[in-house]
């Protein structure tokens, strides 16, 4: 029994991971890993509505009717991505300046609704819980491995968050005088995600002895 | 139809639930954004104020692009104007302040608040990115399409147009305000 809610939290870290094995919310992860600090960012984002619509969606699934499950379920997405958007935009304005767009469309993000859909409706809210933050920090990993490699070769700098004296950014001396551009643009996190896309699915099945 | 009043009935407890918490967290959040709003504002005034003092705002009706204007002095000698701007970009509207001398040239421009895309539109934030439109606007024209850039600064607007002509536009109606206020005369 432990052993299965251990396997619930873990499988979305590399097993099912949502980005590289699922191929799921791969708008945001194209769209704002252009600093790890954007990527931290968005998954504190889809890490709270995913584990409160999971916990939700999971204590509603023998109420909600399944011909009206997808209204249903959009609702509580909307709501929590909204509230995500208020508390962000007061408390943490800078992060929220720099996800922009993408803060709102987490609501159309397929990791949530598809985890709603294929999860927490079936499952214990417990369970359900566990998923969500397996499959937010699978999220998390991917977005911030992508926005690492992205930031640390296109621009020659890892930005973190300002703390004290701290400005947030780090400078690394040989990547800073020589960046390579195209991985800081819009085709560089194709480019990014393309070959650690290839590298998991050159992994695992390794791991599957083919 | 019973059926139909059932599913109705658990839809509209959910939105209601929903739309409390909403309300609460709004309740909470609005204040301390506008507080911060304000701060940024103030910021911004000071910072395109070209050291000249900052005087009262007073806001404008039925002006393009135009939202507030604020006189800038220098030994109670007006030498120009801070406008408060809108423009349409690509992400919805977008707010910046412009300070102006009395002949409508721009001085000074910091983007306030957008919804452009991160990477794209979201670059007007940086700094440097207003140098395209400093000086233009009296004997030179502010540039509202790419042409009228040079190729570096075309360059760097390049996959951001939208947000560039709404920026554009927005500074040459404030220019445009400014010299019909005829404070040189």
């Amino acid at each position: 029994m432990k052993n299965n809610h251990m396997k619930e939290l873990t499988k979305g870290f590399f097993e099912q991971n949502p980005v590289f094995v699922v191929a799921l919310g791969l708008c945001p992860v194209l769209g704002v890993s252009t600093q790890v600090s954007n990527a931290i960012g968005m998954t504190a984002g889809v890490f709270f509505v995913l584990l409160f619509s999971n916990i939700i969606i999971s204590m509603l699934r023998n109420v909600i009717p399944g011909s009206i499950h997808i209204p249903a379920y959009i609702v509580v997405i909307a709501s929590l991505v909204t509230v995500t958007e208020m508390v962000m935009h007061a408390f943490v304005p800078a992060v929220y300046n720099s996800l922009g767009v993408y803060l709102p469309l987490i609501v159309v993000n397929c990791i949530i609704l598809g985890r709603a859909e294929a999860f927490a409706s079936k499952n214990t809210t417990f369970d359900s819980a566990l998923d969500a933050i397996g499959m937010s920090i699978g999220f998390g990993l991917a977005i911030t491995l992508i926005a690492l490699i992205r930031e640390l070769f296109g621009s020659g700098t890892i930005t973190l968050f300002p703390v004290g004296g701290f400005s947030g950014v780090i400078t690394i001396p040989w990547f800073y005088e020589n960046p390579v551009r195209v991985l800081a643009l819009a085709p560089g996190a194709l480019l990014v995600m393309g070959y650690l896309k290839a590298f998991f699915d050159w992994k695992s099945s390794l791991k599957k002895g083919k | 139809m019973k059926k139909n009043l059932k599913y109705a009935f658990i839809l509209l407890s959910i939105c209601a639930v929903c739309a409390f918490a909403l309300g609460l967290t709004n309740s909470i959040t609005a204040p301390v954004i506008a507080q911060t709003e304000r701060e940024n504002e103030m910021m911004a005034l000071k910072a395109v104020s070209n050291g000249w003092s900052v005087g009262e705002q007073a806001e404008t009706q039925g002006v393009p692009f135009v939202i507030y204007t604020v006189p800038l002095t220098e030994n109670n000698e007006k030498r120009g104007y801070i406008v408060g701007l809108k423009g349409a970009g690509y992400g919805g509207e977008l707010t910046l302040v412009a300070s102006y001398t009395l002949e409508g040239e721009m001085l000074f421009a910091k983007m306030l608040t957008n919804s452009e895309t991160p990477g794209l539109g979201k670059k007007s934030e940086q700094e440097g990115y207003m140098d395209m439109f400093k000086g233009t606007g009296s004997v030179k024209a502010v540039p509202t399409t790419k042409d009228m850039l040079d190729s570096s600064d075309a360059a760097a607007v390049s996959g951001s147009s939208v947000t560039f002509m709404a920026i554009g536009k927005a500074i040459a109606g404030g220019s445009d305000y400014v010299k019909s206020l005829g404070g040189s005369k």
